[in-house]
C-alpha cells in the first residue's frame, strides 16, 4: 500500500477541524463577562473547560485567541499544575496535570491571581515553624561547618 | 415497553393497516357507485372528453379571473401551508429515514434550521387559515366537525414535531413517542374525514371537466 | 478495618500539600460534573470525611463494570478515591477466598450496620428460586436482601445492576432483574453502563464521601450531573446532525469527514449518559468520535430495542403478509359498500320508474 490515505481508516490525532465544536466563541463572550465583573466589582470566576464539549481542536482555537501573556508557573504538587497567563490579562489558563502527566482538568480563572499560587494561610504557620527551626539548628551548628 | 417502542412498533402497524383496510375501501366504494347513464347526445369524442377532464385537473390549481381578489387569501395560503407541509415532511432527515424503512430507498434532505423555518411558516399558516374559518361568517356556518378534526389531525404532527425538536417540558424519546403517536392518529383519521380529498381531488376534478365537455361546456 | 482518619489525612500524610489537596478538589469537582464554584465546599466537606466501609456483591455480570473501574492506572483521583474507602468484600480483588471471603462480608455488615455502602454489579435471577446463580451455595436473591438490610445506600454499577441488562435481554431465560425490583427500601442510585464511565464510579462515590449522601438521581435514579443529557445534546458531532451531514455507511466520504452517524444507528440522541464529555480511557475518545454511532448501553432494554444499526426514526411497519391482508380485507369491504350502494341504488330507480 502506498500512503495512509489509501486506508479507509483515519489515525485520529486529537487535532481535525472536524472536531470543532462551536463552543468558543460563547466561551469567549463568556469570558468577557467575566472581566468586566472582575474590573467592577472584584468577583472572580472559573470556568471548567473539562465540563463542557470542547474538543482539542477548540482549545486550540481558544489558546490561539487568548493569546499568551507574562507570567507563567508550575505548580508541583500532587504532579505539576501549569498556570499561564493569556494575553489579556486578568485571564489565566490553570491545567491540572497528575504525575503522569496526564490532564485532570482545565480551567480558565479571570482573577487578578489564580487562588493556587497563593500561600495557603494554614501552610504559613507551619512555613514560619519551620523556618524558625531552620534558623536555630544553623545559628547551633558548629562553627567549622560554616568555614 | 416505553411510549417510543409502541408508538414506531404496534401503534404503527395498527394505524398502517387501518389507514390501508380505509383508502381501498373508499376508493373502491367511490368507484364503483352507480352511475346515471348521461342520456344527452355527446357533443365531443371520448378522447377530446379525456383531454378537457385532464385540462380541469390543471385550470382548477388556479383562480379564475372573475373570484381571484376575492379568493386570493385562502388560494395563497392553501397552497402555503401544503408545499410547506410536504417539504417538511419529504425532506427533513429523520422523516426521510422513516420513510426509507418502509419503501426501501432515500433522498437528499434539507438542513435541519430551513425545515424549522418552514415548519414555523407552515404552522403559522395553518393557525391564520383555523382563525379565519372560526370567524369568517360564511366558513363559520358551513365548517362541519370534521373540518375541525382533519385540521387537529394535520396539525398536531407538527405540534408536536416541534415539541420534539424544542424538548418542551419531557424527556426527548417521550415527546418522539408523541410525535409518532400524532401520525398514527393522521393515518386512522386519514381515510375517513376530508383529508381524502388527497386521493379524490384530482380524479374528481377530471370527472367534472369531462361530464361538462360532453355536454360542450368548457370549464 | 475501618480506621478513623479524614481523607486531607490521609492524602497529608502521603505528602500532598494544601495545593495538592486544592488541587485534588478541583479534578474531584470536575470529576463529578460540579460547577467549580463548589470546590471550597468539596474542601470543607474531604477535610471531615471519614473512611467508609463498602460491600460489592457481583451477581450475574461479566466483571467488565470492575474491570472499567480498575483500568485506571495510579496515581489518579479514581485511584485515591478508591483507596480512601474500605473495600472489605469483592470478589475479584479481594485476596481472601472461600468461607474467609465470606466471613469478611459478614464481619463487615456487623461492624457497620446501617453505614456501609452496598455496590451491586449484576443482574438478579430470580426464576426457579434464584437458583441460577449463587455464590457460597447462597443464591443471588437472599446475599442481596440479606446485605442490602444493614446498607446506608446502595450503588446500582452497570446496566445490569440497574436495569437487568443483558441477562435480562429477551427471552431473558434465568428471570434476571436489577437491583430496584427487590430492594425498595433503600435509597438506591443506578449508574448505568455496559460498562459505566470510571470516572462516574467514583464520582458517586466522591459524591457520598463528600456530602454523606447520594446526588441527585432523575426519574431513572440516576445521578443528574451525568446522566442530565443525551449523548447527542453534547456529541462534538452535533453540528453535522443540524447542517443534514450524515455518514451513510461506515467507509465513505461522511464517515471519513466524521460526519453525524445518525443514518447508521446512532442512539446518541435516546441515551443519557457522560460519554461525550468524561469519555473513556483517560478521556481519550469514546465511541462516536472512534467512528461507531451509541448503542445506547446505559438505557433499560438497550438490548432489546431494535438493531443498533437501525436510524432512531426507523418505524416498526410490520410484516408484508399483514399488509397484504390489510390490501385484501380493504377490498372486500369496498367491494361490499359498493354492491350494497348498487342494490339500494337501483332499488331506488326502480320506485322512481313506477
Amino acid at each position: 500500500m502506498d500512503n495512509l490515505e489509501s486506508i479507509a481508516v483515519r489515525v485520529e490525532d486529537g487535532l481535525d477541524e472536524s472536531l470543532r465544536t462551536d463552543n468558543v466563541w460563547p466561551l469567549l463572550r463568556q469570558i468577557e463577562q467575566a472581566l468586566q465583573s472582575l474590573q467592577e466589582s472584584g468577583s472572580e470566576t472559573v470556568i471548567d473547560l473539562g465540563a463542557m464539549p470542547f474538543s482539542a481542536q477548540d482549545e486550540q482555537d481558544l489558546r490561539e485567541r487568548l493569546g499568551r501573556g507574562e507570567v507563567n508557573a508550575t505548580v508541583e504538587a500532587f504532579g505539576p499544575t501549569l498556570v499561564q497567563e493569556t494575553a489579556f490579562a486578568g485571564v489565566w489558563l490553570v491545567e491540572y496535570l497528575d504525575a503522569e502527566q496526564r490532564r485532570l482538568t482545565l480551567h480558565l480563572q479571570i482573577a487578578r491571581i489564580p487562588d493556587l499560587l497563593i500561600t495557603p494561610a494554614d501552610d504559613l504557620a507551619d512555613s514560619l515553624a519551620s523556618l524558625r527551626r531552620a534558623n536555630r539548628d544553623f545559628s547551633a551548628a558548629p562553627t567549622e561547618d560554616v568555614q | 415497553m416505553s411510549l417510543l417502542d409502541f408508538a414506531r412498533g404496534t401503534a404503527l402497524q395498527w394505524s398502517l393497516y387501518i389507514f390501508v383496510v380505509g383508502i381501498i375501501w373508499r376508493i373502491l366504494g367511490a368507484a364503483l357507485v352507480m352511475r346515471r347513464k348521461d342520456m344527452s347526445q355527446a357533443r365531443i369524442s371520448g378522447a377530446e372528453r379525456v383531454k378537457e377532464g385532464a385540462m380541469t385537473i390543471l385550470t382548477r390549481s388556479v383562480p379564475p379571473e372573475t373570484f381571484e381578489k376575492r379568493i386570493r387569501f385562502s388560494h395563497i395560503t392553501g397552497y402555503l401551508w401544503h408545499i410547506g407541509y410536504f417539504v417538511v415532511v419529504l425532506f427533513f432527515i429523520p422523516h426521510i429515514l422513516f420513510i426509507k424503512s418502509f419503501l426501501g430507498f432515500e433522498w437528499p434532505g434539507l438542513p435541519n434550521p430551513m425545515i424549522l423555518v418552514i415548519g414555523a411558516i407552515t404552522l403559522a399558516t395553518l393557525v391564520a387559515l383555523l382563525v379565519r374559518r372560526m370567524t369568517h361568517p360564511v366558513l363559520k356556518l358551513i365548517s362541519t366537525a370534521d373540518d375541525y378534526i382533519s385540521w387537529l389531525v394535520a396539525a398536531l404532527p407538527l405540534i408536536t414535531g416541534y415539541m420534539v425538536v424544542a424538548r418542551v417540558g419531557l424527556h426527548y424519546e417521550t415527546l418522539l413517542g408523541l410525535h409518532v403517536l400524532s401520525f398514527c392518529l393522521l393515518l386512522i383519521w386519514f381515510p375517513f374525514g376530508k383529508l381524502m380529498h388527497v386521493f379524490f381531488i384530482f380524479p374528481s376534478r377530471y370527472n367534472v371537466g369531462a361530464i361538462f365537455a360532453r355536454r360542450g361546456v368548457r370549464v | 478495618m475501618t480506621d478513623n482518619k479524614t481523607l486531607a489525612e490521609r492524602l497529608r500524610e502521603r505528602g500532598v500539600s494544601r495545593r495538592g489537596f486544592m488541587k485534588f478538589c478541583a479534578a474531584t469537582a470536575s470529576m463529578m460534573a460540579l460547577p467549580p464554584l463548589m470546590i471550597p465546599r468539596i474542601a470543607a466537606a474531604l477535610e471531615q470525611a471519614r473512611r467508609p466501609s463498602v460491600i460489592w456483591l457481583s451477581f450475574q455480570e461479566c466483571t467488565g463494570c470492575t474491570e472499567s473501574l480498575t483500568r485506571s492506572h495510579a496515581p489518579t483521583i479514581e485511584g485515591l478515591i478508591f483507596d480512601h474507602i474500605s473495600l472489605d468484600y469483592h470478589h475479584t480483588l479481594q485476596a481472601a477466598a472461600g468461607d474467609a471471603a465470606e466471613h469478611a462480608r459478614e464481619a463487615a455488615m456487623q461492624e457497620n450496620e446501617g453505614e456501609y455502602l452496598l455496590v451491586v454489579d449484576g443482574s438478579i435471577p430470580l426464576k426457579d428460586d434464584g437458583i441460577y446463580s449463587t455464590i457460597a451455595g447462597i443464591t443471588n436473591l437472599s446475599m442481596l436482601e440479606d446485605v442490602a438490610a444493614g446498607a446506608a445506600a446502595i450503588i446500582s454499577v452497570g446496566t445490569c445492576a440497574a436495569f437487568g441488562g443483558i441477562p435480562h435481554a429477551n427471552p431473558n431465560p434465568t428471570g434476571a432483574v436489577g437491583v430496584s425490583e427487590i430492594i425498595t427500601d433503600k435509597p438506591i442510585v443506578n449508574v448505568p453502563g455496559c460498562p459505566p464511565i470510571p470516572t462516574v464510579i467514583t464520582g458517586v462515590l466522591a459524591h457520598y464521601l463528600t456530602f454523606g449522601r447520594l446526588p441527585e438521581l432523575d426519574s431513572l435514579n440516576r445521578p443528574m450531573v451525568f446522566f442530565g443529557q443525551t449523548i447527542h445534546d453534547r456529541c462534538y458531532r452535533r453540528p453535522f446532525y443540524e447542517r443534514g451531514q450524515f455518514a451513510d455507511t461506515f467507509d465513505d466520504e461522511g464517515a471519513r469527514k466524521g460526519w453525524c452517524l445518525f443514518k447508521l444507528g446512532c442512539k446518541g440522541p435516546t441515551t443519557y449518559n457522560a460519554c461525550a464529555t468524561a469519555k473513556w480511557n483517560d478521556s481519550v475518545s469514546f465511541p462516536i468520535q472512534a467512528g461507531h454511532g451509541c448503542i445506547g448501553c446505559s438505557e433499560p432494554n438497550f438490548w432489546d430495542k431494535g438493531a443498533f444499526y437501525e436510524p432512531l426514526s426507523a418505524g416498526r411497519w410490520g410484516t408484508p403478509a399483514a399488509l397484504g391482508a390489510a390490501v385484501v380485507a380493504g377490498a372486500a369491504i369496498g367491494l361490499g359498500s359498493a354492491a350494497l350502494a348498487r342494490k339500494r341504488q337501483a332499488e331506488a330507480s326502480e320506485e322512481k320508474d313506477i
